[in-house]
């Protein structure tokens, strides 16, 4: 509670009053995009995409190849128009203003680095078309650097570094003239796993002390997952479902979702005056509305010692395991309800394969798809 | 025998014969000239083995006897020669320039038979081709008709034997050569870094002049000087469309083998063109390595 709301309204001390909300770093409403194909007929890319950061996050555009996640990115980029909608950044309409008076910047997919320029001329690009004077660049040059941890490489060439030392490179360049928002398109898909992560960690971690918005679009949803504030499903050029991670994973709104992101059970499920149906006739408690719907069991929900209280039971044989170190990966075929996947840690009695094992859920706080399973 | 030198023999012996052939049929014709041009001419034609500086002295300044005299025609001739030919070269450029960079961006199929329409010339005599320039520039031909027809203009202008017919001449036979070199480097230009620079704030003139212009320049330097070697030597195109008007250096040499038979004065006029050349090879070849250094 701050000192002035118990002032009465009114009497606000002068300049109070005015306490509009901060603009949002960008608002997408109802961008719609087709392209025309070779071929003669059209492409939807983007169908009716709205979106609005709250704050400086991390949004992730999720989705599998194709669905206009690139897209997206370039119109906020000012690199497409839209055929119809609106971009504001910063609370100001964008729509028809060329990239290049945008206030924001990108990391590209190969990151386009300047060949014929040495990475300081790299990074202070922005600064120098901007006409700023000598000095003012070396010294912003140098903290960019270090801030990607690439300090006293000005004077190599492009050639000279390696993949992970380009991809700072080009984060650097794009953070140089102080976006309001950074665009990044899979920027980390051309490292290997282990760079990976770090670049990963460190680009989570850079957001948060920089305070600006960052749009990464990324088809790996395990990163999606780890370094989002909010993660944006999308599909056929839509916004299949838009939240924080965890509420996408355990609660997701729609079969798309739950099936792009992460592993995943689905169940048949017939509601009828507050409980569940399974085809096998097991049932359990739901609030959910009557009629036809889809059971969500993530594999690591399942286990091979009974929960306390009511649970579910699936009774099957094992096809398949994998031994990750920490788990073992299960496929169950089940009579009722065909192959399920689980998840069981490590530790307990090896699963063996061919053997008739049963798993449980507990039949509380399941998590039911408005949709009829496939 | 050691793997080096079985390397070493399989060179030889792959580069062995072209070598031999470059040096007998490339080198020794320039050393001929080398030679010839420090000779006295003979009373009818050919050479007398006498060593003379004279043939340089008649270009430079120093030649004062009764046949062997200094005339400054002939540096006035090459200066004009070299301005015909950087010309040439620009007027290339900038029809080639603009020209590559949308065939570069054409479909696979439109961008190949763009290409091979560049060189389609090629496929005509150049005597030939050069005629037609005559019928379309004389004082009745077809672009004199069009502007009269047009009422753009009371009498025929005269474009033939000038110098601006020279170089549209020489601009639309070394269009090939320009072409192809510029076109190599502007189709290797990452599209990515074109985006780049404007998302990085740069208007398109700043992101030509800070992005494209340095990832082009290699073609535009290869091109400005397989275009400007031709041009400098040319004799056709001024004979042609220049007629007695318009000399360039490559008539003068010409004259001087086939209608004067001063073999001694003609050779050292060729080798003033190659020096010209070899001058500005050096220079090209400094300056990309300077680039490769930096
Ligand atoms: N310039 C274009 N002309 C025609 N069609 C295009 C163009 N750009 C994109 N598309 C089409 O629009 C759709 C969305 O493309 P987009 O590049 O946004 O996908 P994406 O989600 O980024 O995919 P990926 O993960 O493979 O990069 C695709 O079907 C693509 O073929
Ligand atoms: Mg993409």
């Amino acid at each position: 509670m701050t000192p002035f709301d118990t002032y009465p309204a009114g009497l606000l001390p002068a300049g109070s009053q005015d306490r509009t909300p901060m603009p949002s770093p960008l608002e997408i409403i109802d961008a719609r995009k087709s392209f025309r194909t070779p071929e003669g007929g059209t492409m939807t890319a983007l169908d009716g995409i709205s979106l609005k950061l709250a704050s400086a996050e991390f949004v992730t555009l999720l989705g599998p190849s194709g669905c206009g996640k690139t897209t997206l990115l370039r119109t906020i980029s000012g690199f497409e128009t839209l055929d119809a909608g609106e971009v504001l950044i910063d609370g100001s309409a964008v729509t028809q203003m060329p990239a290049h008076r945008r206030p924001v910047n990108t990391v590209f997919q190969r990151y386009a680095l300047f060949g014929h320029m040495s990475v300081a001329r790299n990074v202070g690009y922005a600064l120098e078309i901007a006409g700023r004077d000598k000095r003012e660049i070396r010294t912003r040059v140098g903290e960019m650097l270090e801030l990607v941890g690439l300090a006293g490489m000005e004077k190599r060439s492009i050639q000279q570094l390696s993949g992970g030392q380009q991809q700072r490179v080009a984060l650097a360049r794009a953070l140089a003239a102080k976006p309001k928002l950074l665009l990044l398109d899979e920027p980390l898909s051309a490292l290997d796993k282990n760079l990976r992560q770090k670049m990963q960690q460190e680009l989570k971690a850079l957001q948060r002390e920089l305070g600006i918005g960052f749009i990464f679009v990324t088809h790996d949803q395990e990163e999606a997952l780890t370094m989002s504030d909010r993660i944006a499903v999308l599909a056929h050029g839509q916004i299949q479902q838009i939240g924080a991670p965890t509420e996408l994973y355990q609660t997701p709104a729609n079969l798309f979702t739950a099936d792009f992101l992460g592993e995943s059970n689905l169940l048949p499920v017939t509601v009828t005056s507050g409980r569940g149906c399974l085809p096998d006739g097991q049932s359990f408690a739901t609030p959910h509305a009557p009629g036809e719907a889809t059971l969500l069991l993530r594999p690591e929900a399942l286990s091979v010692t009974p929960p306390d209280g009511h649970a579910l039971s699936f009774t099957g044989t094992i096809r398949e395991t994998y031994y990750t170190g920490t788990d073992h990966q299960i496929a169950l075929e089940t009579p009722a309800h065909g192959t399920m996947h689980a998840l069981l840690r490590s530790g307990g009695a090896l699963p063996c394969l061919g053997s008739e094992i049963t798993l449980y859920a507990p039949a509380q706080g399941l998590h039911l798809i408005d949709e009829a399973a496939p | 025998m050691s793997l080096a030198r079985r390397k070493l023999l399989q060179l030889v012996g792959l580069l062995g014969v072209p070598t031999v052939f470059l040096l007998i049929f490339f080198f020794g014709p320039l050393l001929i000239m080398l030679v010839y041009s420090f000779l006295t001419p003979g009373l009818y034609g050919g050479v007398d083995w006498i060593f003379s500086h004279l043939n340089y002295g008649r270009i430079l300044g120093w030649a004062d006897t009764r046949y062997e005299k200094f005339d400054p025609v002939y540096i006035a001739i090459f200066l004009r020669s070299l301005k015909l030919a950087a010309l040439t070269v620009l007027a290339s450029l900038a029809v080639c320039y603009p020209a590559a960079f949308w065939i570069s961006r054409m479909r696979p199929g439109m961008r190949d038979f763009a290409i091979f329409l560049v060189t389609l010339p090629f496929f005509v005599s150049l005597i030939v081709r050069l005629f037609a320039w005559v019928l379309i520039l004389r004082p009745t031909g077809f672009l004199n008709q069009g502007l009269m027809g047009l009422g753009l203009t009371g009498g025929p202008i005269e474009f033939l034997y000038t110098d601006f017919a020279v170089i549209l001449g020489m601009t639309y036979v070394f269009i090939p050569f320009m072409f192809l070199p510029l076109y190599g480097s502007i189709e290797k230009l990452d599209m990515a870094q074109i985006e780049a620079s404007s998302d990085l704030g740069a208007t398109r003139f700043q992101t030509f002049r800070k992005v494209i212009l340095p990832a082009t320049l290699p073609g535009i330097v290869g091109g400005s000087i397989i275009t400007f070697i031709p041009a400098l030597g040319n004799f056709i195109v001024p004979s042609v469309l220049g007629g007695a008007k318009v000399l360039m250096i490559g008539n003068l040499i010409e004259q001087q083998f086939l209608s004067a038979r001063n073999w001694p004065f003609g050779s050292a006029l060729a080798m003033l063109v190659m020096s010209a050349v070899l001058v500005l090879l050096i220079a090209q070849f400094r300056l990309a390595k300077k680039e490769a250094q930096s």
